[in-house]
Order: structure tokens, then C-alpha cells, then sequence
């Protein structure tokens, strides 16, 4: 059922899933994803098309775009998400609740109308014919688990450490963290950035996979898809938006066989998600009810076990 | 100045106002705590008593006037500033981090203190696995110096009111401050528990060498409580001293009981 295509745009599906949830993880609602990922894949799209060098000479065995530019693809996407994300952050993180919410739209359709009107993106035509560094789809998934993998660990880790603690404590009252000494603008600061380097690392492998790019592939949709990833999948962990990201990607193509049905099935997932499940599908609890079945060992790596300081050391 | 008592102040609010509009919040209050002294502010509703606490910790910037910590202006000064320069806060409303556990409210207390090598962090290394199983004891420590260690794990919503204060109490001592800044914390709490909130305050006094600063309403808790009171009433300082004095004073049994003045008309 699931072809290969379908398993990487899912995978790059939860990857943007999660670049939604890490400023949500304390607090910020932002849709700027979709801005960070259309820089990122339009930085691909000109690097790997225009500049010579990246593409490997002459020598280079076959016709494959190296993995190497590829990877320094995503360093420089990440790099200049990274820093723009810090400067516009450093701004629009004053705005409060949906605010910053349609300060991030805004900005993401700025991007998208400069792109639009600059000749070197390639206007509404975008560009075309982005060299390939892998041949079969099943490179691409490969490549992109790793990537999803990598971030999944990244947040598993985020959560169990103090920026974590600090984050899950200025999402549920930004006053009394920062009566507790947390910088709140920074740790802000910095999911925001975060989100950024993730959406623009993502954008750099879409890229090259969709072979193409236009300014079509950061608009204000993409900011609502995404956000309907983590509000399906849940937002309390880093697990609802990757399901979120998967499931709803892949919906729309399952849902072919039942022809013009599929669109309507699709809003009914959309409207009935939310509406049974209003913290989404993934919460804390239902992750502690499945993981009282798992080994103890797994639980505590997970953090889900019911460990007590009392157990782990007073006498 | 009406009021100087010690030569070298812990705390020193000096002319502070607050304005909201037209309402004057805060008007011209200049007291000063002492090291090691529990200091009490009594007043009516709406005295603003909190506005004041609020201006000290950070939360809302004063019209005009200063405040001093150890001779140093913090006026306007940030709350995560004020908190990590000593000053630890509890809320009147109580401000709780509701999808934490009560273990993990007391470890954002920690926060400051809580510190680790990046890499080690990211790794989850064995130094940092130790390190914060200290910090956990170390959380596990403070929510039992208040008595509510058995709730550890619970989450802090599905606590009494009482345990909530206790919460927040144990919270603000994680942030190991020199001075506590405690907003009404036996609101909502019978008689019993107040009793045993005076004598819990006593002992974290004594155990964390703290200075202490509260608010609250009830009058007979303050009296026994406190080693000075300043009573505010409509923004102003009406009255500073000893409990006994403060009884005693004019202006303070105008402001509880209304003058005579007053009911005639």
C-alpha cells in the first residue's frame, strides 16, 4: 500500500510535524515552518543548480549529485535558518498567544512573495531539474530516517534535561518561571530556532526529492497542514507530531481507492481528530497506560517509569 | 524619611508608586527588611499589598521610586534577574506548573542551580544521570522540609489547597533565595493549618537562613508571626512597627473598623 515516495514524504511529515512542536513544547504557537522550510529548499534548489563545484567533476563516478553537498546543503540551511530565526525571533517572540502566531504567518508570506518576485528563485515557474544524490526513493527514506531519527533524539533528550523542564514550566505559566530565575526569552529564543533548523534541513532533502521547487512550497496551507500534524498527533510529546506528520501524509494516497470520497473521509478525519481526541492522539497518559506493559528498562530510557527521588536515593 | 531603622538593609523600597491609569496602586511606600527579620504586610483589600510584591520581584515596573537589594538598585529589573539575584516569590493565586508533578515544580525551582555540561546532558552521560539524581533528591528533600513528600510523583493539580501553598513554599526555596516573598500563604487554609503554617515558617527560617517577607490577612497570625508589620491602606504606608505598636495605632484600627466619622454618615 505504502510505496516508497509515499514513506519518504511521510518521514519528512513528522520531521516538520516536529519543528511545529518544539515551540509549542513552551508555549509559542508559531506557524513559521513553512517559511524555514521554503528557505531551506530554495537554498538547495540554487546551490545544487547553479553552483558547479557542489556537483562533483568530471571524475565523480556516475551521474549522482555528491552526498557530501548534500550534507553541506543542510549546514548551510541550517546555518542561515538558524540565524535568521535568532534575529526575526529576537522580535516577534514579544507578541503573546495568536499574535505571534499571525506574526509567523505574516512572515511566512513575506517570504513567499519575495520568492515569488525574485528572478533568481525562478518566479512562480520555481526551479527545475535539481540534480539527484540518490537514485531509488529507498535512499531518500533511508536518508530521511536517519535525519527524523537523529531529531527524535534530539527532543527525547530536550525533554529529560533542563531546557526540557524549563520549557514544559514557561508553557504552562510564563510568570512563575520566570519568578524561578528562567530566562524566558531565551529558552523561547531558543525553540524557535530550533524549529527553524529543522524545517530548513527538511526543506534542503524535499528539494532534491521533489526534484523541483516553488514558492508554492511554503505558503500559508503548508503552515495549516503542519499545524494539523501536531494538533492530531497531540502536542504534549515529541511522539504525537511524528505520528500526526506520518498518519495525515500518508491518509490522502491510502484514501485513493475510494476515489472523490477520499477528500471528504480526509476532513472528517481532520474535524473528528480533534473533537474525540482534544489533546490529540499521543498524550503523557496514554503513553503511560501502553508503557506499564514494557520492559523497565525501556519505561525509564523513555522516562515514562514512575521514578521517584525517594527510590532512586533517600535512605 | 520616617523609617531607618538598621544601618545596612536587606531590602530598601523607597518612594516606590504604581500607577494604573488613574489609580494609584502604590503610593510613595518606603519600608525596609532586615536581615533575618520575618516582616509583615497587613491591609485591606485592594491596600496593594500585592502591586508591592510585584514591583519587588519584577513583574510589573514601578511609576517612580527604587528598590534596593544590599544597596543595589534592581528598580525594573527583570523577574528572572530579581529571582537569581536571592529574592524567591510564592503567589497569592498560586501559579503552579499544572501538567508537572509536584517533584517537577520543585526541580524548576532548581533551575539556577541545575546546571550541567552540554555534551554530558545530550549524551545522558553516568556524571549526569548522578548529578541529576541528586538534583531529584535534592527536590525530594524540599517537598519533605514541608511536609508533602509522600506526593512527590503526583501531579501538582490533584493536591489540596493547602498542599498547593505548601508546593509552592518548597518551589521557592529551591531557588536557595536569602530573602522569601510570601503573597497570603495561608489563604484558604483552617485554623489548624495556619498554625502549622506559622511554625513551618519559623523553621524554614531558622534551617535556610532566610529573611522573610509576607503578606497576609489574617491578623492574629501576623501578630504572633511577625518581628515588624507595615500596614497599607489605599497604596500608602499607614503605619510601621512592632506588632504591639501597630495594634495600637489610630490610623491602622481607622482602616479595619472604619472611623466613627465614617458611620455616621
Amino acid at each position: 500500500m505504502i510505496d516508497t515516495t509515499l514513506l519518504v514524504q511521510m518521514l519528512l511529515g513528522a520531521l516538520l510535524g516536529l519543528s511545529v512542536y518544539l515551540p509549542l513544547a513552551c508555549g509559542q504557537l508559531s506557524l513559521a515552518t513553512p517559511g524555514f522550510y521554503a528557505i531551506g529548499g530554495t537554498l538547495a534548489a540554487l546551490l545544487s543548480t547553479r553552483v558547479r563545484i557542489l556537483a562533483g567533476g568530471e571524475s565523480a563516478s556516475g551521474s549522482g549529485y555528491p552526498i557530501t553537498s548534500l550534507l553541506l546543503e543542510m549546514l548551510l540551511a541550517a546555518v542561515l535558518c538558524g540565524v535568521l530565526a535568532n534575529g526575526i525571533g529576537a522580535v516577534v517572540l514579544r507578541l503573546r498567544g495568536i499574535y505571534l502566531t499571525i506574526a509567523t504567518i505574516a512572515l511566512v508570506e513575506i517570504l513567499r512573495v519575495v520568492s515569488l518576485n525574485l528572478t533568481i528563485t525562478g518566479g512562480a515557474v520555481g526551479i527545475f531539474s535539481i540534480p539527484q544524490p540518490f537514485d531509488q526513493p529507498a535512499g531518500y527514506a533511508l536518508f530521511t530516517l536517519g535525519l527524523l531519527l537523529l531529531v527524535c533524539w534530539l527532543c527525547q533528550r530536550l525533554a529529560f534535561t533542563r531546557p526540557g523542564l524549563a520549557m514544559a514550566a514557561i508553557r504552562d505559566d510564563e510568570i512563575a518561571a520566570a519568578s524561578q530565575g528562567i530566562a524566558i526569552e531565551r529558552w523561547k529564543r531558543l525553540a524557535f530556532v530550533l524549529s527553524a533548523l529543522v524545517a530548513g534541513v527538511c526543506g534542503v532533502v524535499a528539494a532534491h526529492f521533489l526534484n523541483a521547487w516553488n514558492p508554492r512550497m511554503g505558503n500559508f496551507d503548508a503552515s495549516i497542514t503542519t499545524l494539523a500534524f501536531v494538533v492530531f498527533g497531540g502536542s504534549r510529546t515529541w511522539i504525537g507530531p511524528v505520528v500526526g506528520g506520518l498518519a495525515l501524509t500518508a491518509l490522502p494516497e491510502l484514501l485513493r481507492p475510494v476515489g472523490d470520497l477520499r477528500l471528504i473521509v480526509f476532513g472528517l478525519v481532520i474535524l473528528l481528530g480533534p473533537s474525540l481526541f482534544p489533546q490529540g492522539l499521543i498524550t503523557p497518559e496514554r503513553l503511560a497506560a501502553v508503557a506499564g506493559r514494557l520492559p523497565m528498562s525501556l519505561r525509564q530510557w523513555l522516562g515514562l517509569g514512575k521514578v521517584t527521588a525517594q527510590g532512586e536515593g533517600t535512605p | 524619611m520616617s523609617c531607618r531603622p538598621g544601618p545596612s538593609p536587606l531590602l530598601a523600597v523607597d518612594q516606590l508608586s504604581c500607577r494604573f491609569g488613574g489609580l494609584v496602586a502604590v503610593d510613595q511606600v518606603s519600608l525596609q527588611v532586615q536581615p533575618g527579620e520575618i516582616f509583615g504586610l497587613l491591609g485591606p483589600n485592594g491596600a496593594g499589598k500585592t502591586t508591592l510584591f510585584n514591583l519587588i520581584s519584577g513583574i510589573t515596573r514601578p511609576s517612580s521610586g527604587a528598590v534596593h537589594w544590599k544597596g543595589m538598585a534592581i528598580t525594573g529589573a527583570p523577574s528572572h534577574r530579581v529571582a537569581a539575584l536571592g529574592l524567591a516569590r510564592t503567589f497569592q493565586n498560586l501559579r503552579l506548573f499544572s501538567s508537572l508533578s509536584c517533584l517537577d515544580n520543585v526541580r524548576v525551582g532548581l533551575h539556577r542551580h541545575s546546571r550541567q555540561p552540554k555534551l554530558q546532558a545530550l549524551l545522558g552521560t553516568k556524571a549526569f544521570a548522578k548529578r541529576e539524581a541528586e538534583l531529584r533528591r535534592q527536590a525530594w528533600h524540599l517537598l519533605e522540609s514541608v511536609g508533602i513528600a509522600e506526593l512527590a510523583d503526583r501531579p501538582s493539580t490533584s493536591l489540596s489547597y493547602g498542599q498547593r501553598r505548601r508546593l509552592e513554599i518548597a518551589r521557592a526555596l529551591a531557588c536557595r533565595p536569602e530573602l522569601l516573598l510570601l503573597d497570603e500563604p495561608a489563604a484558604g487554609m483552617n485554623t489548624t493549618e495556619k498554625g502549622e503554617l506559622a511554625e513551618l515558617i519559623r523553621r524554614i527560617r531558622a534551617a535556610h537562613g532566610l529573611t522573610i517577607l509576607i503578606i497576609e490577612h489574617h491578623v492574629p497570625l501576623m501578630m504572633q508571626l511577625c518581628d515588624r508589620l507595615a500596614v497599607l491602606n489605599f497604596g500608602r504606608r499607614i503605619a510601621l512597627g512592632s506588632p504591639l505598636e501597630v495594634r495600637r495605632d489610630p490610623a491602622v484600627i481607622e482602616a479595619y473598623l472604619g472611623s466613627a466619622h465614617q458611620e455616621e454618615s
